[in-house]
């Protein structure tokens, strides 16, 4: 019984969601009084996820696991950033300059990192993948676009020559328009699934 | 006619595709189930693990939604019951990493869920752990990399939604001997993981993960629904550029 009127309570929501989405004028306040009740759920799950997180750490400082160390600068921060949010408001430019100052460093270090790995791995790629035509085909258009891009070659407005380079620098837009549409239909369906009860994790299995 | 009427109908069209084939049920038998050997592969390395004693990281996504990936979230929590069954979480080596609150929670009650109805009070009591690396897209991606650093994984497996980051994990686990396994369903994602990941998902083929790691006829109902979607797909493209072609769009 649990389980059915889980069923049932998760599919009337999404379809009402549904019907307001494309009704919006009728909806009466309907579509976004649910909406609202989603965003309290989501930002109360949001703290039960960050309860996760502190008892993690808290629990790994406790049993003195490996990485320990981590865990009490983690905390730190944790807590010394909490405050400040207290104390300063989100707004005060002290409080955004001082958390920025941390944070754009570390972003651009892992992605200087991520530049170095996406390098290392991609000369590994016929030694992952092998001489199959997807490997050789994503070599060389990498290598294509790449010299593309360097702007080496010149060529007047207008011509048959910069036509054909911008069909071909439009190639890739084509490619990942396919995948983004054939993702669109697989996430359709698997709504509709859920919707229709046809999917069920939420209860035993599948 | 209207986009919004445009939107209608292709739901309403593939719902009432969707009906139609669950109903035909066992008349779908000539439809035949789908094998994927990466699928095939990722339950190998996880028994693996299992034997040797290793833990394993399932990686959910770092958001239940995004704008340009909505149902990514919604499809990696249908696949969680495929992967954290019993078997897979008696031994307490499963974990669960994802980068949102809700997305953990949810990976949480349905892991509880999944031996309801049983009859061995020691299954019914869940053994995953639920680790949230951080809660922004950078701290998930920094957090999640201290946590590979400090255990040795037997494998990774990573659904839902992450950006071209998710390398940096995969080669983490796989420097120490580990197995990747990635349907990570963003663009940046896939194209990083290209390099580093044998057994990876491309495209529509990451929403097919649960009826990959466990086919039954609910399965091939859906395949042939979007099956038939395709098609049409592929025939309103090609109409829509000979429309353009002759002037008539």
């Amino acid at each position: 019984m649990k389980k059915i009127l889980s069923v049932i309570i998760a599919s009337v929501s999404g379809i009402l969601i549904l019907l307001g989405y494309f009704f919006k004028d009728r909806s009466g306040g309907l579509l976004v009084l649910l909406i609202n009740w989603g965003i309290l759920l989501i930002s109360v799950a949001g703290l039960i996820g960050v309860g996760y997180l502190l008892q993690r750490h808290i629990r790994r400082l406790i049993q003195r696991k490996k990485g320990m160390f981590l865990s009490i600068l983690l905390l730190l921060s944790f807590l010394t950033t909490l405050t400040l949010g207290f104390v300063f408001s989100l707004e005060s430019e002290f409080f955004r300059e001082l958390i920025l100052n941390i944070q754009v460093p570390v972003e651009a270090s892992l992605l200087a990192l991520l530049a170095v790995v996406l390098f290392t791995s991609s000369t590994r790629l016929i030694k992952v993948r092998g001489w199959t035509p997807l490997s050789i085909g994503f070599l060389c258009s990498a290598l294509v676009f790449l010299f593309l891009d360097l702007d080496l070659l010149k060529t007047g407005s207008g011509t048959l020559a910069a036509e054909l380079i911008l069909f071909i620098r439009r190639l890739p837009l084509a490619g990942a328009r396919g995948i983004l549409l054939g993702m669109a239909l697989g996430g359709l369906i698997v709504g509709l699934r859920v919707l229709l009860g046809m999917d069920r994790p939420f209860g035993e299995g599948k | 006619m209207n986009w919004s009427i445009v939107g209608w109908v292709v739901i309403a069209l593939s719902a009432l595709l969707l009906v139609i084939c669950s109903l035909l049920g066992k008349k779908l038998d000539f439809y035949s189930l789908r094998r994927s050997s990466s699928a095939a592969g990722l339950m190998k390395a996880q028994i693996t693990a299992i034997e040797r004693g290793q833990p394993r990281l399932v990686a959910i996504g770092d958001q239940f939604w995004s704008r340009a990936y909505p149902g990514l979230g919604l499809h990696t929590l249908t696949s969680l019951p495929m992967l954290a069954d019993s078997e897979n979480v008696m031994d307490g080596g499963l974990s669960v990493a994802g980068g949102d609150g809700s997305l953990l929670v949810l990976a949480h009650q349905i892991v509880q869920n999944g031996y309801v109805n049983g009859f061995s009070m020691e299954l019914s009591k869940p053994r995953m752990s639920a680790i949230l690396p951080g809660p922004t897209q950078l701290s998930f991606s920094v957090g999640l990399l201290s946590e590979l650093g400090l255990q040795k994984y037997g494998s990774i497996a990573l659904f839902g939604n992450y950006g071209p980051a998710a390398i940096l994990w995969t080669e983490a686990v796989q420097s120490k001997g580990g197995y990747a396994f990635a349907a990570a369903g963003s663009l940046p994602s896939q194209a990083a993981l290209l390099f580093s990941v044998r057994d990876l998902m491309i495209g529509e083929s990451v929403f097919s993960m649960s009826g990959l790691l466990s086919s039954n006829l609910a399965d091939q109902a859906r395949w042939l629904t979007e099956d038939i979607l395709r098609v049409l797909l592929i025939f309103s493209l090609v109409a829509g550029v000979i429309m353009k072609l002759t002037g008539v769009l």
